[in-house]
């Protein structure tokens, strides 16, 4: 029992530890005056009110969408179908995509800023372009994740073989049984890609900076002028992070049908 | 000519010969088993007459057309997978007309068809089920109607019932001899057990080492095996060196050949007229159901299979003399 108890003060103070400053941020962003009291002296919803009404974030807001799923849509056009050919045909090389997963984690990515400026700003490319495309590859380990994981519950190879022999193209195979098969894997990545993109912050501000201003570069810069504001932002983000967990969360429990045969 | 022909089919994977010099002659119709022990090469044949492996030399014809280099789609062959390989993101209706709409048949013909075909593997009311929520039987049962029902020129069976139970197995063998007795197609079915190879074929082939050890009809594979090997997989035989049998039988041996196989219920304990002597002392009983095997040990070790009746009792410990027809003693190659 007394270990019982000892285990939920833990737990308690674990929740308060993790929850407090999320909840203390969301309370700020609408807290009318809070100064010298323990909760806010009030509520309103006019910080908020002005972030939506400030066309500067609503741009940046703009710009990470585009950037964030601009990155995704290209690496599930380009790497999905990759890793599809190697597990499926060229298992052999599957070992050159972990090492790359493993490469990117490592990379910090104060490093990666330093060599992607040096590299690429002597060519004349556009810098937006090049951290899109650093971008790409620095989401490969969830899309790679997402995409083994639900082609392992299936024999993929087999199902190919299987369609083909009843008179599938390899393209009809690919996009009416593997695609579909792997959709909540895949869909649940390119969403975990997103999310974590769209909270980037580093490689955007060191190779790009202010020029182009995304959530994350507006609420640094919110961070010296108004709390508030800056308090409404991340209970922006954190409510499309909710909604994408949630979303994510629902994809991999669908029922209908796909995966684990 | 044969409606299948397969002549010096060779196949390797980088330097291991899993195939030699294979040559099968199919007819229309006939139902044919593969049978051979894990690795000997036979789910190999199948995935080389399916297309999906390439061959490293030899022929192969279905129908009179050379199959070589031909795509699999092009080839008019159905497989069923010993894992089933449904769609899992299609219900068993979607699953089984999935071979129709890929030769674009119009959908009330595909409609009639799948029901039909439902109907023929009894699995109407699960028509609108996914995978995952039938059991292995009835996945299998899926399987082989998606399979058929694109009417193959062959189907091809890759140990489609042994991930099942006993008893759902046996009924599976019956409702597949059915199904392609009903249709009149031409079947092989790949399997590692001689009990189901037996009990549905229409002939035989026994397979060792990536070649072919025998071919035939299951009585002349049973009761004439050509080889130790053979011998040894089809069944419980006891097989003897001339010199072993000679020494038990306590006279010389009349036929040629340096081994010989005797089946277990060859041997039986009345003497009939003709019949050549063994004598042994029982050393165990094992009953399976209908049937007693014994051990006895005389100049040699063998094998005797009863029906399990009164009259066929031993008692453990005591020597016996048993008898053998002289034509029930096979000589092997």
């Amino acid at each position: 029992m007394k270990k019982r108890s000892f285990a939920d003060l833990f737990f308690l103070l674990f929740v308060v530890y993790i929850v407090l400053p999320v909840v203390a941020t969301m309370l700020y962003a609408f807290a009318d005056k809070w100064n010298k009291t323990i909760l806010p002296e009030g509520l309103t919803l006019k910080w908020v009110m002005t972030l939506f009404q400030d066309p500067a974030f609503m741009q940046a807001f703009g710009r990470s969408v585009l950037l964030a799923s601009g990155a995704v849509i290209i690496a599930l056009l380009v790497i999905v179908p990759a890793i599809f050919v190697i597990v499926l045909y060229f298992p052999k090389y599957e070992k050159w995509i972990q090492a790359a997963v493993v490469m990117v984690y490592s990379f910090p990515g104060i490093i990666l800023a330093v060599g992607l400026i040096r590299v690429y700003s002597k060519f004349g490319i556009s810098m937006i372009l090049v951290v899109l495309g650093a971008y790409v590859i620095s989401i490969l380990p969830y899309i790679y994740q997402g995409t083994r994981n639900s082609l392992r519950n299936v024999d993929a190879r087999q199902l190919l073989d299987a369609a083909q022999l009843l008179g599938a193209s390899k393209m009809q195979a690919f996009t009416k049984i593997l695609l579909p098969t792997v959709y909540p894997g895949l869909f649940a990545g390119a969403l975990l890609s997103f999310s974590v993109l769209f909270g980037e912050f580093v490689l955007i501000n060191l190779v790009v900076g202010s020029r182009f201003e995304t959530v994350q570069i507006y609420l640094m810069k919110k961070l010296s002028t108004s709390g508030h504001i800056a308090s409404a932002v991340v209970f922006v983000y954190i409510v499309l992070m909710g909604v994408l967990t949630f979303i994510i969360a629902k994809v991999t429990k669908k029922t209908k049908g796909a995966t684990n045969v | 000519m044969s409606y299948i022909t397969i002549e010096g089919l060779h196949k390797k994977f980088g330097e291991t010969t899993v195939l030699t010099e294979i040559d099968m002659r199919i007819e229309k119709g006939e139902f044919i088993t593969l049978l051979g022990p894990s690795g000997c090469g036979k789910s190999t044949i199948l995935r080389i007459l399916a297309g999906l492996t390439d061959s490293s030399a030899g022929v192969i014809q279905i129908d009179g057309k050379n199959m070589i280099g031909v795509e699999p789609k092009e080839r008019q062959v159905g497989m069923v997978f010993q894992s089933y390989a449904l769609f899992p993101n299609m219900t068993v209706y979607e699953n089984v007309a999935f071979g129709l709409r890929m030769q674009k048949v119009a959908s009330a013909e595909i409609d009639k068809r799948v029901q039909e075909m439902l109907a023929i593997v009894n699995l109407t009311e699960k028509a609108n089920f996914y995978p995952k929520e039938l059991s292995g039987g009835q996945q299998q049962r899926v399987a082989l109607a998606r399979a058929v029902i694109v009417r193959p020129k062959v189907l091809l069976l890759d140990e489609p019932l042994s991930a099942l139970d006993a008893q759902i197995r046996k009924k599976l063998q019956v409702d597949l001899r059915n199904i392609q007795q009903q249709l009149g197609m031409t079947m092989i079915l790949v399997t590692h057990d001689q009990e189901e190879a037996m009990a549905i074929s229409d002939r035989i082939f026994v397979m060792n080492n990536g070649m072919i050890a025998q071919n035939g009809t299951p009585t002349e594979i049973y009761t004439s095996p050509k080889s130790e090997f053979v011998a040894n997989f089809i069944g419980h035989y006891n097989v003897f060196t001339r010199q072993a049998l000679e020494k038990m039988v306590g006279t010389t041996l009349p036929v040629k050949g340096e081994k010989f196989a005797i089946r277990p219920e060859a041997i039986h304990l009345e003497q009939k007229q003709g019949d050549i002597a063994i004598t042994g002392v029982a050393q165990h009983s094992l009953m399976s159901g209908n049937v007693i095997r014994t051990t006895f040990e005389g100049e040699s070790v063998f094998l005797m299979e009863q029906l399990h009746q009164r009259k066929h009792n031993v008692a453990i410990g005591q020597k016996y003399t048993c008898y053998v027809a002289k034509e029930d003693v096979v000589a092997l190659s």
